[in-house]
């Protein structure tokens, strides 16, 4: 797994670790029963304080997303809710802003946006059925 | 957990009458991180110099694992890595005379944590100081720091003219000390992106005292930085709001920082404005740091 922190980045960096988690499963890069480093080796791979690791994981944990096992170690929950519905209708509103203020600058209106939403989707959908017919 | 470091009501002056620190107070305790910001002059030097006994108060009270530093010294410098500013190696010396000299000051010095950090640094025992570059020369002095596994890491300015790849494995070491030992870090920087990964505790000096205390991710999260125009009295009438920790005019419009989420920060000064137009967001430490100390001067 590997995950981009952007220190600079709109968010604070343990929910970056948050969302990034929550997109791999998503996506399906993350499965169901994948074992997940120690929030220990994790913080030294991506070179951020061990606390805000474990605070994402933690956070990740009583959303539901991944669980621990004592001894074992931390895996994706074998029922992963779906991120998008406990995402935050405030971000959600955030990057929606985003993709319109994009739209403006090249020209384009509300219909190529929604246009582009449902272009991403269909690849998402997509990118998910080829991981897992590869499983 | 007990404090490793306390500060109490700390003033010193290096010209009568002008205060560098006005009153400072916070303790860091065990296993905490602490990242010490502020404007070059604000103090962050003089703090870290009081903790470490190298110069004292003129008032109030500095006590390092519950004693004065001053005290004992040897002792409590043995608990403590230390990577000053400006710090000065002897240049004559060889990397290995240098860890020689250190081993007979610090009876804990680990051996395998030097040959790891020899190894990651890809610094040779064989090389004298003086044809080090900079930032080897930085990384020697936190190998120095680092070996005989401190309970307190005190950097001040640790990046200060690396480049990018060197700071980053100045982070690299300093996480894996936290992985490893816990220890507390109390460190001052100018890189918001290296303060925001060490993450931890926040704590802003302006004007002699402390302007911010407070989790990095409260910061970044109960913070809120509103834009509004500029009109007569509207300064005042925000500034005088619950929760305004500072507002300034710069280039015709009101930028002011509130603790709280942006949505309820905009509709309270929509609500005292009488309906101003507002922008309102969450704010990067780099932002929040320029906005509460920058144009001052």
């Amino acid at each position: 797994m590997q995950l981009f922190i952007n220190p600079a980045g709109e968010l604070s960096i343990y929910r970056q670790i948050m969302r990034q988690i929550t997109e791999a499963i998503a996506a399906g890069r993350l499965k169901p029963g994948d074992k997940l480093p120690s929030h220990r080796d994790l913080a030294e791979q991506i070179v951020v304080a061990p606390l805000t690791v474990k605070k994402a994981y933690d956070e990740l944990e009583s959303g539901g997303f991944i669980e621990t096992q004592r001894g074992r170690g931390t895996f994706v929950a074998e029922s992963a809710p779906r991120p998008d519905a406990v995402e935050a209708p405030a971000q959600l509103k955030a990057a929606a802003r985003n993709l319109l203020a994009q739209a403006y600058l090249s020209g384009l209106g509300m219909r190529e946006a929604t246009a582009a939403l449902r272009d991403a989707e269909r690849e998402m959908a997509n990118e998910r059925r080829l991981r897992e017919k590869e499983s | 957990m007990k404090p490793v470091l306390e500060f109490d009501n700390i003033h010193r002056a290096y010209k009568a009458g002008e205060d560098v620190l006005a009153g400072v107070t916070f303790s860091l305790r065990e296993g905490e991180v602490l990242g010490l910001l502020g404007r070059n002059g604000a103090g962050k030097s003089t703090l870290i110099r009081i903790a470490m006994g190298l110069i004292v108060p003129h008032q109030g009270t500095v006590r390092v694992f519950g004693a004065e530093p001053t005290g004992d010294p040897v002792g409590v410098r043995r608990r403590i890595g230390y990577v000053a500013e400006d710090q000065v190696l002897p240049p004559a010396a060889t990397i290995a005379e240098l860890i020689a000299f250190h081993k007979m000051l610090f009876p804990k010095w680990d051996s395998t944590i030097e040959a790891d950090l020899l190894d990651r640094f890809s610094l040779s025992r064989g090389e004298k100081i003086r044809n080090l570059s900079k930032g080897q020369a930085r990384q020697v002095a936190l190998l120095c720091a680092l070996c005989h596994r401190p309970e307190l890491l005190i950097l001040d300015e640790p990046a200060g003219g690396l480049d990018p790849a060197a700071r980053r494995e100045f982070l690299e070491a300093s996480i894996q000390l936290l992985n490893r030992e816990g220890s507390a870090i109390l460190f001052s920087s100018h890189h918001m992106g290296d303060v925001e990964r060490l993450g931890g505790r926040i704590i802003l000096l302006d004007q002699g005292k402390v302007a911010l205390d407070d989790d990095l991710d409260n910061l970044r999260e109960g913070i809120s930085l509103a834009f509004l125009p500029a009109s007569s009295g509207r300064q005042q009438t925000i500034a005088a709001m619950p929760g305004c920790l500072r507002v300034h005019e710069a280039n015709g419009e009101l930028h002011a920082i509130f603790r709280g989420a942006p949505d309820s920060v905009s509709a309270r000064l929509y609500a005292a404005t009488g309906g101003a137009a507002i922008r309102c967001g969450q704010a990067p430490l780099e932002e929040l740091f320029v906005e509460m100390v920058g144009g001052r001067r």
